[in-house]
């Protein structure tokens, strides 16, 4: 509730300022009263983007007419890859339990990691608004690492393997669970919290008997989310050496074996659609 | 939910004792017990084959590389103005995601509404469905290394991958916006005397604009995140460049690239925010 | 002149909504339909604009029989008939005049339509629809930054641009507290008295009722009741609409 409140008195501000560059046009009624039309902002936003858009174009040289000529080059390595090597299967195996193994262990220790920070990152328990701030302020840092280019950094320091796989993915998760998870603490109830208070128990106490079972079913749900993002991110992180699925399809890319490559998406099709449906079921059972 | 009802009533009636309660008391604990379990079994099995091969020389030298790199920037690259210079593969990487988002979301309307279950029937939606499924769980690293056989390397196969990948999310966003679609509306527009189209007009897309362009914005804010990775296989942007100084150890380099896609990352994220919230309870 | 005659309404389920209803309403009347939920108040309102189909009788206003209307016809039609529900129906991410305006759209050609091009006639009748309940201030405002009173407000104005002969509010107060409800009853009576607009309104506050409206029917498993002035009603009368059952008129009755 509050933070609506305070948002609407941002944009309110936004507007004024808006509104005292174009200034309202004055509308006065047949019967004498009087309304204020704000000017619209859609013209503006409407030339803004056209000119983005224009830009962008420019920047990546994107040439739609080249795309649509050598479109049929796609559908081939389609054609092939909907055709999947039945007989790579066995060498698939390997490498995705070596994802599926990646994202559990990365998960569990980034999420193990998170809940501290996450509940010392929340205003409305921890009152100390410096640190609130510092640590929100590192983890918008870690966030802001995509998951390739620290698994690149973490194969260049841990030698290659699933191991700086497992470390890039807990880093991932450590930022993004503790997003969340602090999004969702300042949302609680906070009168039981201080109901216990009042009773005579002290801070420490009060806190976990009267938040950790509100958090709790929150804090799994998102963990469980976070693996479904995670087993998709993993099974890319062999590509630069972080061990799992993506040395396999560096190699079929590379050896241009697409009929391979059809096999090793298949299966990650599967699994990942089979996790998410699970992971789904569990998070419908704890909300 | 009566049946629940009844119970407690029931239970009312019977005037149960504190003691036959307790007796009575819901079992929680094995339950907890069996969801640790599970737990600590999943983790023993997938810690036995992750085996640490403690920090080698190299790893080590790597990063203090990165951490000396991140504190003393190639000030020269990151303010620079040339095409090698971060600003200039900054703008290059918003360009790309800019353009991939905005093809994204419009490629994804035909999606969206060909998956939605109070719109179409329900094979069809089921179809469209497992289509929208299929283009999400291929990784985006795979879409470009498909792409770039179309387009070569550079930045037009980040925007082109792009476009492709961001349908999977952005189209399960939307179907959830028009599966949320406040119907009553098209009730008093028919009492109103409207024809369908003209329902569908002043019912149907003013409740849509805003949720799509607030799902097309945070869909923004990843492919943004995500066309500095596509650089790795070649794809443009800020990526390319990074890798190649991480790989031949220029770490000043390196520090300036993080530090211009940290700050980037992080002023995109804030705007998006901002606008997205103002969508949400917004002024007009 | 809206006039019911030996009307019944049979639902596709089998339920007898409505049994040999016979009414006549004038132009300029202020009708409150009272009774029990599932009696059949929303049904009659609802047969009038043609939302529902009647099974028999002959359901004709201003002379028109309106169970023969069709397409075009029928939604000409409905342009005289205006319509208020309980829970508003705006569209809540439109600024208040937005929203009022939708009620020229039926009378536009296509790319008008398409573009949401208004004049400034237009527009200038839908401030001066917002002017008349009093929320001109409003206009350039969301729906969903507004109160519930200013909403059914706005769904009101709504109603009135499209200058309607007749104003059918299905329950339009229940969603609201009971100082806002009676702003908006006030607003009706308003309307009622200065453009001489006939309103029928369907209402549980059976207090609300008998204060602000001229004539009272009480319907009761889909038929008539009671019918007559609201200054003559019993309280028997009114326990008998209520199967029999005791309700207080004063106070916050439900």
């Amino acid at each position: 509730m509050d933070k609506v409140e305070k948002t609407g008195k941002d944009t309110e501000l936004k507007v004024k300022f808006f509104d005292r560059i174009f200034k309202p046009q004055v509308i006065t009624l047949p019967n004498g009263n009087i309304v204020e039309r704000p000017r619209s902002r859609t013209p503006f936003i409407l030339l803004l983007l056209i000119l983005v858009v224009f830009w962008a174009i420019r920047m990546t040289g994107f040439d739609m007419a080249m795309i649509i000529k050598r479109f049929s080059k796609l559908l081939d390595l389609l054609k092939k890859i909907f055709a999947p090597n039945w007989s790579f299967f066995p060498k698939v195996i390997k490498p995705l339990l070596d994802t599926i193994k990646m994202s559990i262990l990365g998960t569990v220790i980034g999420c193990a990691c998170a809940l501290p920070v996450a509940i010392l990152s929340s205003s409305n328990i921890n009152k100390n608004a410096v640190t609130v701030t510092i640590f929100r302020f590192i983890l918008g840092l870690i966030r802001t690492l995509p998951t390739l280019i620290l698994a690149q950094v973490c194969a260049l320091i841990f030698s290659l393997g699933t191991f700086a796989g497992t470390v890039a993915i807990s880093i991932f998760t450590f930022g993004v669970v503790s997003k969340m998870l602090f999004e969702s603490i300042e949302t609680i109830d906070m009168g039981p919290f201080e109901a216990m208070e009042a009773l005579g128990a002290n801070k420490f106490q009060a806190f976990w008997s009267a938040c950790i079972p509100q958090i709790l079913p929150v804090y799994l749900s998102h963990s469980l989310y976070c693996f479904e993002m995670n087993v998709r991110a993993s099974a890319i992180l062999g590509y630069v050496g972080a061990g799992g699925l993506g040395i396999t399809i560096n190699e079929r890319v590379g050896w241009r074996d697409y009929n391979g490559l059809g096999m090793v998406l298949l299966t990650l099709f599967v699994v990942v659609v089979a996790i998410e449906f699970l992971s789904s079921y569990l998070r419908k059972k704890l909300s | 939910m009566s049946e629940k009802l009844k119970k407690i009533e029931q239970s009312l009636d019977e005037k149960l004792t504190a003691a036959e309660m307790y007796a009575s008391r819901p079992r929680k604990w094995l339950l907890y017990l069996i969801v640790v379990l599970i737990i600590v079994s999943l983790v023993t099995w997938s810690a036995s084959d992750v085996n640490f091969t403690g920090v080698t020389t190299v790893g080590s030298e790597v990063a203090k590389g990165v951490f000396y790199g991140i504190f003393n920037p190639d000030m020269k690259l990151l303010f620079g103005t040339t095409e090698t210079d971060v600003p200039y593969l900054l703008l290059q990487t918003i360009a790309i995601a800019v353009l991939g988002t905005l093809f994204g979301g419009i490629l994804a309307i035909p999606f969206a509404f060909l998956a939605a279950e109070n719109i179409m029937p329900k094979p069809v939606a089921y179809l469209f469905r497992i289509l929208i499924l299929l283009i999400r769980t291929i990784p985006s690293l795979v879409w470009a290394l498909m792409w770039i056989r179309v387009t070569g390397p550079g930045a037009q196969c980040g925007v082109i991958t792009q476009s492709v990948c961001s349908i999977g999310m952005i189209s399960k966003m939307y179907i959830t916006a028009i599966e949320n679609l406040d119907t009553k509306i098209l009730e008093s527009l028919d009492a109103m005397g409207c024809t369908p189209f003209q329902k569908i007009r002043y019912g149907v897309i003013p409740q849509l604009t805003a949720s799509f362009i607030s799902t097309m914005i945070y869909r923004f804010d990843i492919n943004l995140k995500d066309a500095t990775t596509l650089g790795i296989v070649g794809a443009g942007g800020i990526g390319a460049s990074l890798v190649q100084c991480l790989n031949s150890r220029r770490w000043a380099m390196v520090g300036s690239f993080i530090w211009g896609l940290m700050v980037l990352v992080m002023i995109i994220e804030l705007i998006s925010t901002k606008i997205r919230k103002k969508l949400a309870h917004g002024e007009y | 002149m809206i006039e019911f005659k030996n009307v019944y309404k049979t639902y596709p389920n089998g339920f007898t909504a409505l049994k040999d209803i016979n009414l006549k309403i004038e132009q300029g009347e202020f009708v409150a339909v009272i009774g029990l939920s599932g009696a059949g108040k929303s049904t009659i309102l609802r047969c009038i604009n043609r939302m529902h189909d009647i099974t028999k009788g002959s359901l004709t206003v201003d002379g028109i029989d309106v169970n023969s209307l069709k397409g075009k016809e029928l939604r000409r039609y409905r342009r005289k008939v205006g319509m208020i529900f309980q829970s508003f129906n705006l569209v809540s991410r439109s600024t208040a005049i937005k929203n009022v305006l939708t009620a020229d759209v039926p009378d536009m050609p296509f790319f008008k339509v398409l573009f949401g091009i208004f004049s400034k006639d237009q527009k200038m009748r839908a401030l001066e629809s917002l002017d008349k309940v009093g929320i001109l201030s409003k206009a350039y405002t969301r729906c969903d930054q507004l109160s519930g009173g200013q909403q059914q407000r706005v769904a009101l104005a709504r109603t009135l641009n499209q200058n309607p002969q007749i104003i059918l509010a299905d329950e339009p107060v229940s969603s609201l507290d009971p100082i806002l409800a009676r702003q908006v009853l006030q607003d009706f009576v308003r309307i009622n008295k200065d453009y001489n607009i006939t309103i029928l309104l369907n209402i549980h506050h059976v207090d609300l009722a008998l204060q602000y409206c001229d004539r009272v029917i009480g319907i009761r498993e889909g038929q008539i009741v009671f019918d007559g002035p609201a200054s003559t009603i019993t309280q028997e009368q009114i326990d008998e609409v209520y199967n029999g059952t005791k309700v207080p008129t004063l106070g916050d009755g439900e």
